[in-house]
């Protein structure tokens, strides 16, 4: 275990704006974790992701200093091509990230972009399209799917590239509620099963929170809390900084806390969300 | 009504001896009907046209659809008919050139009747085009439907908010229209931006020549249509040459 994506002391400016999207945003995920990412519309989540897998610098002109390190490989240096092996990105609209006319056509595309024999794509999209369940939907064209069926048509397409991190631009966002937590549950399962390391950006935090390792907050460009989920949830000013934590976390803030009671929000949320988690 | 257009151009796979061709036959097949149609010079010949397009019209099911187009080209036709009967050809001329024109519209339609979207990007790579074309041509047709969705969802937001698109002079409807184009056009903006994202983080431009999952082979049936379809087309265009 290491850091696998580390920040330091990162500021970037897109041209043409007036100040910086991020500030001085130091942080590092590990290997193998999930990192939620959280804060208010603005605040610099998605300039955060596309620094990791090489759109900002390489797509994205501006100003930049500090350092920005994915796996070992200086981001600013290394070609996006290069990139996409290590990270794959899931973004907010999956419609917007299929491009072909076929499922399994598409989820070839990224192999097809990096050169690999027939033989060796047709295996790996078997597999990729086996993993997310979806080996049904083959030959079904993009427009017939549903919108949980595209998320995962995108995300087999991100991952039939065999990344050893997985960043996700808020993929729930234009999900229902029950579909929303299926992608967050197929997430999870994901990390566990493939080790991958998990970059999450989501503000629906009692989704995501039973299943973070880390959680970094931003607030105006900066980050303005980072550590486990319990640390970061249980800081006051969570509500100044456009988030509202899991109820539970509320309801454990008003209780008195004498000097019996530890706080234990993690396994409060975590157990808490198992129960809600099989009702929804 | 942006429904039915979307209807209207979208491919439909059927389970034809035609549908089942390789692509590469199916373009080779309609490039000769298209040379037929062009090279035809008398009411007679342009019979023999629409009989050779009707064949494989047929066996694909699909006369009815290559009707539809041609219906819809015929406003195109007559105007073609009255311009000429205007510069003062002859009718029988005029006939000829208009029925021409619609054999070429019959012919080319074979294709698109008969080859998927999907086919046609095969053909595309096989021929080796610029693998940026051949992307822009896939993710412009796979966008139609997204981009007619976004059109139905505007226009019945706009109406919602009180627009009125069929009412009033021309004027005012072109106006109309408006409202309506605008948040069309930054939508597909916003989408063209996200797919270049998507593009990038998906390894677009890695190798100078990307690979392919699936290649295209010929089968004994694609055979089989080729023995009877280069026979049958140089017997026919020889004597359209006036060489039998
Ligand atoms: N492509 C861009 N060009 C210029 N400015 C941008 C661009 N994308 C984002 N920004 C600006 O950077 C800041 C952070 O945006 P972003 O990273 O998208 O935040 P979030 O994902 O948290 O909503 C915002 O002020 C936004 O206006
Ligand atoms: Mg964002």
């Amino acid at each position: 275990m290491g850091k696998i994506v580390e920040f330091l002391d990162y500021t970037f400016e897109y041209s043409g704006m007036e100040r910086p999207a991020v500030e001085g945003v130091s942080f590092s995920v590990e290997e193998g974790e999930v990192a939620v990412l959280a804060g208010a519309s603005g605040s610099g989540k998605s300039t955060i992701l596309r620094s990791i897998n090489g759109l900002i610098p390489h797509m994205y002109p501006g100003r930049r200093s500090g350092k920005v390190t994915v796996d070992g490989a200086d981001v600013s240096s290394t070609p996006t091509y290069e990139l996409a092996r290590k990270v794959g990105f899931l973004f907010q609209n999956p419609e917007n990230q299929i491009f072909m006319f076929t499922v399994e056509k598409d989820v070839a595309f990224g192999l097809e972009n990096l050169g690999y024999e027939p033989e060796v794509i047709r295996r790996k999209v078997d597999w990729a399209l086996g993993l997310l369940g979806i080996s049904d939907l083959a030959k079904r064209s993009p427009s017939e799917l549903s919108d949980g069926q595209k998320q995962r048509v995108a995300l087999a397409g991100s991952l039939v590239m065999d990344p050893k991190i997985l960043v996700l631009d808020e993929p729930t966002s234009l999900l229902d509620p029950r579909t929303a937590q299926d992608v967050v549950s197929l997430v999870s399962r994901l990390n566990k099963d493939l080790g991958l390391t998990v970059v999450l950006v989501e503000h629906r935090l009692e989704l995501v929170s039973p299943m973070a390792d880390r959680m970094v907050v931003l607030s105006g460009s900066r980050v303005w809390a980072e550590g486990s989920p319990a640390e970061v949830l249980g800081r006051e000013g969570l509500h100044e900084v456009g988030l509202s934590p899991p109820a539970i976390v509320e309801v454990q803030k008003r209780l008195p806390s004498g000097d019996g009671l530890a706080l234990d929000v993690d396994g409060f949320v975590r157990r808490f969300l198992a129960d809600v988690g099989h009702r929804v | 009504m942006a429904h039915v257009m979307a209807e209207g151009f979208k491919f439909r796979y059927l389970k034809t001896p035609v549908h089942g061709l390789d692509p590469r036959v199916k373009l080779l097949m309609t490039a000769m009907l298209f040379a037929l149609a062009l090279l035809s010079s008398n009411l007679y010949q342009e019979a023999l046209v629409f009989a050779a397009v009707g064949v494989p019209a047929a066996l694909a099911r699909s006369l009815k659809r290559l009707l539809r187009i041609a219906a819809l080209s015929l406003t195109f036709s007559l105007m073609i008919f009255a311009v000429n009967m205007l510069f003062g050809q002859p009718l029988l001329e005029s006939a000829v050139i208009t029925i021409r024109f619609l054999g070429i519209v019959a012919a080319t339609s074979v294709f698109f009747v008969t080859t998927s979207p999907d086919e046609i990007e095969y053909v595309m790579r096989w021929f080796r085009l610029p693998r940026d074309f051949v992307f822009a041509f896939a993710t412009s047709i796979r966008f139609v439907p997204v981009l007619m969705m976004d059109l139905t969802q505007i226009i019945d937001a706009q109406r919602s908010r009180g627009l009125e698109m069929d009412r009033g002079n021309p004027v005012r409807r072109i106006r109309n229209l408006i409202p309506v184009l605008i948040p069309l056009i930054v939508n597909a903006l916003v989408r063209s931006g996200e797919l270049a994202e998507a593009m990038e983080a998906r390894g677009y431009g890695a190798v100078s020549r990307p690979t392919s999952m699936h290649a295209l082979l010929m089968k004994k049936n694609d055979y089989a249509a080729l023995l009877v379809l280069v026979p049958a087309w140089s017997l026919l265009i020889t004597y359209f040459l006036g060489l039998l």
